[in-house]
């Protein structure tokens, strides 16, 4: 899995995660207590001076606004049939503004600063006893680890299906490919164990 | 260092699936031998303490393996059937890194250990690899990495060929060959233990001998029909 | 947690991704996709039950907060969490918790196959439907201005498509109870 984070040195780059995380979550207060459409379209517009300015290329970033694109649109189109062209617009700029800054923050934050975020907000959890924190970088790298193999799998058993003449199915595909990866649970566990991955 | 059993079975579900027995092993090479479900995996996952002794106690050297089961896991490296189960960490270096993680080591120090261990293996070249992309026999060597690098005194490797081809066997092989870590090695590939100092043959949950490679084989021969 | 939790709820995130290859089915008239990846969330709480169910779509939904494109279409970022359709997202967590209560309670080992399958049907239903529409419907009308009353007309459309998912669901769940029991069992 090719992660959205874009590897470049931009301004934005530069900035702490943790100021970029609280400007987005403020950002996202602020544009919902805003509704006329001037005060949104400055928003908007800031958000795409920063998500332009986030170091991925135009060509990519296009691509990425793509299908957000759509359901802003089509959000847009609804309340324009359906309500006034006023609060059409104001949906518009409102949800536009949002995905830029939120995009932004996506390709400027890379995946070992937000695990170190993640980390420090578990912390409260881990001394209430609730979780602990290495235990969730553990389990996100199993999730990066084994997807490429459940993935390899789903195509030897439709394969296999295929090849008895049988139609994959959706119920017939899945049943064996849930069945087959959960036991892989008892061996990779095992395997953590022995290695003493995780403290007691 | 010495591994004892001391009248130590194994029960699972309310079935003794390992009768008691007891013994001392302290050979630099051992071998496990035995049909599929004859109790020589049960035997291998007692010694680092994955299944408790029901009854009886195992140590090695001298730590129980249920009360000090941490360091026990330390002393022995336990390398599994399915290598693919085993590297748990998307890229090889990371996964052995992981091992490290615990030892309070600085960030160059895992990295150096990580190197060495590779390279020590031949297989430095897969260390920015991912382990979805290796192959069987690659798989096998990167576990045998990751579980070397912390250093066991002891080594068990449940049936480290199994799956791999002639070519790979044969690296296999002699790479566990030239590791100065005792070994214990359980196999159906009987060439692989066949110059060991001491092969255990399992049957029905039972030790049927403890004996030198040339008498436990033939003895399986025998049980096997073949 | 035991190690082996953590594995199942790892690894049935996985899972989750993986179903969300296939990709996403657009309706013209409704900005949200049907895709298998609300399959997978009903699963997790039917199979795992609700605690590790909704950890596992917990999970699933950091990796996508922090920018995998793990979800359907590969897509991720924080932009999906702001975007109209968010409430179905977030909606999957208690969504799978609430699949895996119900499952919990209704279902048990000695039962006759059609029981089983029927309470993991409603269990699914109520988790994946119920508790997710409502999400779904609440962020929709607040994030667009659109009102509670079109959101949940424009909602209606994906009911038919999530029922039969829960129907999938029930049958893959007594499925892998009979290969593979995992469920916590209640009295």
């Amino acid at each position: 899995m090719k992660a959205l984070y874009v590897d470049r040195q931009t301004w934005q780059h530069r900035l702490p995660p943790r100021l970029k995380l609280i400007v987005l979550v403020t950002v996202s207060v602020a544009v919902f207590l805003l509704d006329r459409p001037l005060p949104l379209a400055i928003a908007a517009l800031a958000g795409a001076a920063c998500y332009f300015s986030a170091g991925m290329g135009l060509r990519e970033a296009l691509r990425r606004l793509i299908p957000a694109l759509v359901t802003i649109v089509a959000v847009a189109l609804f309340t324009l049939l359906f309500q006034s062209a006023a609060e059409a617009v104001t949906a518009l700029l409102r949800l536009t503004a949002l995905m830029l800054f939120a995009g932004a923050v996506t390709a400027t934050v890379s995946i070992t600063q937000f695990m170190d975020e993640i980390t420090l907000a578990a912390t409260p959890l881990e001394k209430a006893g609730l979780a602990r924190a290495a235990d969730i970088g553990l389990a996100s790298a199993l999730v990066v680890r084994f997807v490429p193999e459940i993935l390899g799998r789903y195509e030897a058993i439709s394969q296999a299906q295929a090849a008895r003449g049988v139609r994959p199915r959706a119920l017939a595909t899945l049943m064996p490919l849930i069945i087959l990866t959960l036991r892989d649970a008892d061996s990779i566990a095992a395997a953590i164990d022995a290695r003493g991955f995780r403290q007691p | 260092m010495d591994i004892r059993f001391n009248g130590a079975g194994a029960r699972f579900a309310g079935r003794q699936v390992l009768e008691p027995l007891s013994l001392t092993l302290g050979e630099r090479r051992i071998g496990i031998i035995g049909l599929n479900g004859s109790g020589k995996t049960t035997f291998a996952r007692m010694i680092n303490g994955q299944v408790p002794p029901t009854p009886g106690s195992v140590s090695v050297g001298g730590l129980d393996t249920v009360k000090d089961g941490r360091q026990v896991l330390g002393r022995v490296g336990f390398i599994f059937q399915n290598p693919q189960n085993q590297i748990i960490l998307p890229i090889v270096k990371d996964d052995i890194a992981f091992g490290l993680k615990h030892r309070g080591l600085s960030k160059a120090e895992t990295a150096a250990a990580t190197e060495a261990v590779l390279a020590r293996l031949g297989i430095a070249h897969l260390a920015e690899r991912r382990a979805h992309e290796l192959s069987g026999g690659e798989l096998q060597l990167a576990a045998l990495a990751a579980v070397l690098v912390t250093g066991p005194d002891w080594l068990i490797l449940d049936e480290p060929t199994n799956q791999l081809d002639l070519k790979n066997r044969k690296r296999v092989a002699e790479t566990i060959a030239a590791l100065d870590q005792r070994l214990i090695v359980i196999s159906h590939d009987l060439a692989l233990v066949e110059d060991f100092e001491r092969v255990l043959l399992f049957h029905e949950g039972r030790l049927a001998a403890d004996d030198t490679p040339g008498k436990a084989i033939a003895h399986y021969r025998e049980i096997a029909g073949a | 947690m035991k190690t082996r939790d953590l594995v199942l709820t790892a690894l049935f995130a996985a899972i989750i991704v993986v179903l969300g290859v296939i990709p996403p089915v657009q309706l013209g008239f409704i900005p949200v996709p049907i895709h298998a990846q609300s399959l997978g969330v009903m699963l997790a709480g039917v199979i795992l039950g609700a605690k590790r169910g909704a950890l596992a779509v917990l999970l699933f939904l950091l990796l996508a907060a922090i920018g995998l494109p793990v979800l359907s279409g590969g897509r991720g970022g924080l932009g999906v969490f702001v975007a109209p359709p968010a409430g179905y997202l977030v909606g999957f967590v208690p969504a799978a918790y609430v699949a895996g209560l119900v499952s919990e309670r209704l279902v048990r080992a000695g039962q006759s196959g059609g029981r089983q399958i029927a309470g993991f049907f409603v269990a699914a239903a109520l988790g994946g439907i119920v508790i997710d529409h409502l999400l779904g419907i609440v962020w929709l009308a607040q994030s667009t201005g659109m009102g509670f009353s079109k959101a949940f007309l424009g909602d209606l459309a994906f009911v038919p498509g999530d029922v039969l998912k829960a129907a999938i669901a029930a049958l893959a769940a007594r499925a892998v109870m009979v290969g593979y029991p995992l469920l916590p069992q209640r009295v």
